[in-house]
């Protein structure tokens, strides 16, 4: 286990996202209005960077981009989403948003084919 | 001489025909139209130095004949070349000059071509590899498979140029089309990497053989200060104009005194790899661009035509990627001092060619330009004119001297 404070509660609003670096490892904190969640901070999707492309509203986070949304609270899918968001555990003591980071969470992407085109025009 | 009436004015001057073109393949809207389609989509094209996308996702854009092109670097470090045009609704995808696909933008996503449009993306090689709610739309009928983006012949070569071809099966390979005009200088540009460290470009108010044309003859060194101070002397009259095979010329090298001119000094410290100081090469391409190799700098000009009367030309200045500071400093004060801002030789040159263009407009009465200086291919013969619009009419099978007639070899063959 290896909690890290990475925010006071009033550095990010109500309803929004907000990107923070913590020692490295780059984590989304979201302010739900009465809680907070800690998400990896891209896109599942498309590699986007959710604090830009992300929209809070009424519990439903929606990445502008291609309109993955997903409940705020669980990470569960809604809309046109197909895979979920995952989260860091988090709490708050005081004021202070801590997280617990074992290790960074990332998503897998889809890579560029491998596949060889030298011979396009053979 | 008199002057002349009418008729003495449009009468065929007095040299073998082959020796001077008529002024509209200069102003003429549709032979300009026909050169895009038989010569410009046809023939090997620089589109810009492999140092200007030198990062993996790198982009630059540009067109040729009208059609508008995205040349990318892969994360495999290839260099490609597509038709920028969204296999969708035929939006152009990319609108910026240059820039990376790494970072994504408002309207499109970290390592893709997006289309903005509709969101439709492409990868580094050409894969469409996403189509918004695709299967909603499309079901199983069309999917990414088959939409992906029309690739284009591309290569890197000849100092590390980016050269594209819109015809995917050319009459010749690059290196046969460009090689021996080359010859003179590949082993110095292409000893080592080379980098841009000068561009600006220029759009010009005149046809874009005109201004091939005065890269093409030294005659008009006597509207170039400069040179007359540097080189008029017998080695400079010793060179010669060399024609190759598809139209292409180079004029043969000779030591200039740069410290003839007032406040230059010999730039024989300095030279690019493996070729000796104060030398001067020229490769005029056909059919329309320059290779210039002064020594210290190397400058190209790329022309994009834009209209009969019209024309972008792009201007570089390459050094030697690996260069010291103060190396760097000296290729560019040399490159700058003769064809950049401070030097006087692109200004005269424009003066010229803009000259010409404002003579040259479609309504204007067509008349004879005479290309028929003989001094046994040396450097005032205009063999570089002759030898250019013998290849241009046979790719437009047009006579340069009667653009209405079909091409016909010239009366006096080019040496």
């Amino acid at each position: 286990m290896s909690w890290k404070r990475v925010c006071s509660a009033n550095d990010v609003a109500a309803n929004s996202l907000k990107q923070f670096d913590v020692d490295g490892v780059p984590v989304l904190i979201a302010n739900l209005g009465d809680e907070f969640r800690a998400y990896p901070p891209l896109c599942p999707h498309m590699e986007e960077r959710l604090e830009e492309s992300g929209i809070c509203e009424g519990g439903l986070l929606t990445c502008s981009k291609h309109l993955w949304q997903w409940e705020m609270r669980t990470g569960e899918m809604r809309g046109e989403a197909e895979k979920p968001l995952l989260l860091y555990e988090l709490k708050q003591e005081n004021d202070d948003v801590l997280v617990n980071i074992e290790k960074e969470l990332e998503y897998e992407y889809e890579e560029d084919s491998e596949e060889d085109d030298d011979g396009f025009w053979d | 001489m008199p002057a002349r009436n009418h008729k003495q004015w449009m009468a065929d001057p007095n040299l073998p025909q082959g020796e001077w073109v008529d002024s509209r393949i200069y102003s003429d809207p549709e032979i300009y139209e026909e050169e895009l389609e038989k010569i410009f989509k046809k023939t090997w094209i620089p589109v810009c130095h492999e140092s200007e996308l030198s990062e993996p996702y790198d982009f630059r854009t540009t067109t040729i004949a009208h059609e508008p092109i995205v040349i990318t670097r892969g994360p495999d470090n290839t260099v490609r070349a597509f038709l920028n045009v969204c296999p969708h609704r035929g939006m152009m995808i990319e609108r910026r000059p240059s820039g990376s696909f790494l970072e994504g933008q408002p309207s499109g996503n970290p390592k893709r071509m997006t289309c903005m449009f509709h969101a439709w993306q492409f990868d580094m090689k050409g894969n469409c590899v996403y189509i918004s709610r695709e299967k909603e739309g499309y079901q199983d009928r069309i999917c990414k498979e088959d939409t992906g983006l029309r690739r284009l012949r591309c290569e890197v070569a000849m100092g590390g140029f980016v050269w594209v071809c819109l015809d995917d099966k050319p009459e010749s390979s690059l290196e046969e089309w460009a090689g021996k005009p080359f010859e003179c200088i590949r082993e110095s540009i292409d000893a080592e990497p080379l980098e841009v460290f000068h561009y600006h470009k220029a759009i010009i108010n005149t046809n874009y053989k005109l201004w091939h044309d005065t890269n093409s003859e030294f005659y008009h060194d006597f509207m170039h200060y400069h040179n007359r101070v540097t080189g008029f002397n017998d080695e400079y009259f010793a060179r010669k104009n060399i024609g190759f095979e598809h139209g292409h010329v180079n004029v043969t090298s000779f030591e200039v005194n740069y410290d003839e001119y007032e406040g230059f000094e010999s730039r024989e410290e300095l030279s690019f790899p493996k070729f000796p100081p104060n030398q001067w090469f020229m490769i005029d391409l056909f059919p329309g661009m320059n290779f210039n190799l002064r020594g210290s700098a190397l400058r190209c000009d790329i022309m994009t035509p834009l209209g009969p009367n019209k024309v972008m030309i792009e201007f570089r200045g390459l050094g030697v990627k690996s260069d010291s500071a103060k190396d760097r400093q000296t290729r560019i004060d040399h490159h700058n001092s003769i064809w950049g801002p401070f030097g006087r030789n692109l200004h005269e040159d424009l003066i010229g060619v803009t000259g010409q263009g404002a003579t040259m407009k479609n309504s204007t009465e067509p008349r004879r330009i005479l290309h028929g200086r003989h001094e046994d291919n040396y450097i005032h013969d205009e063999i570089g004119l002759r030898h250019y619009y013998d290849e241009w009419g046979k790719w437009m099978n047009r006579l340069p001297s009667d653009p209405m007639q079909e091409y016909k070899a010239p009366a006096v063959a080019a040496e």
